[in-house]
């Protein structure tokens, strides 16, 4: 199981993306109890969506974009708590740890 | 009898004159209406740059900063522990003693340049939390309040080092109270762009800078010395600020040619701020002097002036500041004329 978190806005507007590949057994059982914990289904799936849902932007805030295996969610900042905020937690501490963790341009395209 | 009133007094704050009906303003309302009659032979006749309003023409006079800063001690709840307030001298701790200073600085600017009485126009205390969040690389304004991270210490250090970034936030709430400009697309790279610029011009202010002399670097001094780099972005020259293995380029773009379209970002409104940035730069560098007083007027006037609509998209928005001119300085003024040439060359239609 793949799980990435993809952190865009801030002041700076850098992108970072962390990504952790659960593939042996002792780390998909040591994953799998914090995916599930989340409320994928009552969450926005994409940046877009979360804009629209979450209303009220707070200017230079981070938007969180996590995907895990074929779940997708969209978070303002403010909305990644409980258990949102330990797997955006784990997984950057995780990905950092081996090195995965990494700054990305995230531009869908040019005009 | 009123032409020398009307003569020191931008148009824009003899509107807000005539509208005052609170008894104290009667007799400076009721000048102010006349005085209008008077503005198109004002403009006519202005060749050189706008003096400054006296304070008692000002249409609400600014009081003294009232500021509290706060200690979130490496926690992400605000706004923490009060550690300084208004008058009370240096703590040694530099995030909260730059966070107070900065605030004060930013007031000064919006009173003394704009005759602001703080950022909702109405004297509102400016409360800030320092060491928010463990290591936390981020500066954000909340709808009530700034708030400071200490930085990561490989890419950032500390968010308050930067007086550009304090006074970004802070403009944050200028709009939030004036045009509140949606913060998605243009209308929120038009947000971003107007924090960018009153960001810069309490730089400018503080040190005294001419355009000319300006840095015109948003967050300069925030990257550690590891990141290749000199600032978070460039007004004058956008997508040159940094160029790093890691963090990569500066995305900005510079004109409409390379305008960046992305879900990412609320749609980019750090990156297409690029373009109004330098728009912005251009009326600054074209009039030459101080970037607060002609071009600074010109953009606080479409901000704040009550016309702008919150999904305002750029050519929308370069029209506001073309009007703007023309209502300060006068149709076919250097002012007016400098406006239009800088959306012509970063390819905005007016």
């Amino acid at each position: 199981m793949k799980i990435s978190v993809e952190r865009t806005g801030g002041i700076a507007a850098m992108t970072r993306v962390w990504t952790v590949d659960a593939r042996s057994k002792t780390a998909i059982n040591q994953w799998e109890p914090i995916v599930e914990a989340c409320p994928w289904d009552a969450v926005p799936r994409t940046p877009r969506a979360a804009a629209e849902h979450f209303a009220g932007s707070q200017p230079d805030r981070f938007i969180y974009s996590i995907r895990a295996g074929d779940r997708r969610a969209a978070l303002p900042e403010r909305a990644v708590t409980g258990p949102w905020r330990v797997l955006v937690d784990r997984t950057r501490a995780a990905a950092q740890e081996s090195g995965a963790g990494q700054g990305t341009p995230a531009l869908d395209s040019r005009e | 009898m009123h032409v020398p009133f009307c003569s020191i007094v931008p148009p824009y704050l003899l509107r807000r004159l005539a509208r005052q009906d609170a008894p104290e303003y009667s007799a400076a309302a009721r000048a102010a209406r006349e005085a209008l009659g008077h503005v198109g032979s004002f403009q006519a006749s202005r060749t050189q740059a706008m003096p400054d309003v006296p304070s008692g023409l000002r249409h609400a006079k600014p009081g003294p900063s009232n500021r509290i800063i706060y200690d979130a001690e490496g926690s992400e709840t605000l706004p923490g522990r009060l550690v300084r307030k208004e008058g009370e001298p240096g703590t040694g701790d530099a995030a909260t003693d730059e966070a107070y200073e900065g605030l004060g600085h930013t007031h000064r600017l919006y009173a003394d340049v704009f005759g602001r009485n703080s950022i909702d126009g109405q004297g509102l205390r400016l409360d800030a939390t320092v060491h928010f969040g463990k290591l936390y690389d981020n500066a954000f304004w909340d709808g009530t309040q700034m708030v400071f991270g200490d930085g990561d210490g490989e890419v950032f250090g500390r968010f308050t080092a930067s007086l550009s970034v304090i006074g970004h936030e802070l403009a944050h709430g200028v709009t939030q109270h004036s045009a509140a400009l949606a913060y998605r697309n243009q209308a929120g790279a038009l947000n971003e762009s107007m924090s960018d610029v009153f960001g810069a011009l309490v730089e400018q202010y503080v040190k005294n800078q001419s355009a000319a002399e300006a840095s015109w670097l948003i967050g300069e001094g925030l990257f550690t010395p590891e990141v290749e780099g000199s600032a978070l972005r460039s007004m004058k020259a956008p997508g040159t600020a940094y160029d790093d293995d890691v963090l990569g380029k500066d995305p900005q773009p510079d004109s409409m040619d390379s305008y960046v379209r992305t879900s990412a970002d609320n749609g980019g409104v750090h990156i297409n701020s690029g373009i109004p940035n330098r728009a912005f730069y251009l009326v600054a560098e074209s009039l030459g002097g101080n970037a607060w007083d002609s071009p600074g007027r010109i953009w606080y006037e479409t901000l704040t002036g009550g016309s702008l609509p919150t999904t305002a998209t750029f050519s929308v928005f370069a029209r506001a500041t073309a009007a703007a001119a023309v209502e300060l300085f006068g149709s076919g003024s250097q002012e007016h004329d400098a406006v239009r040439q800088a959306w012509e060359t970063v390819k905005v239609k007016l």
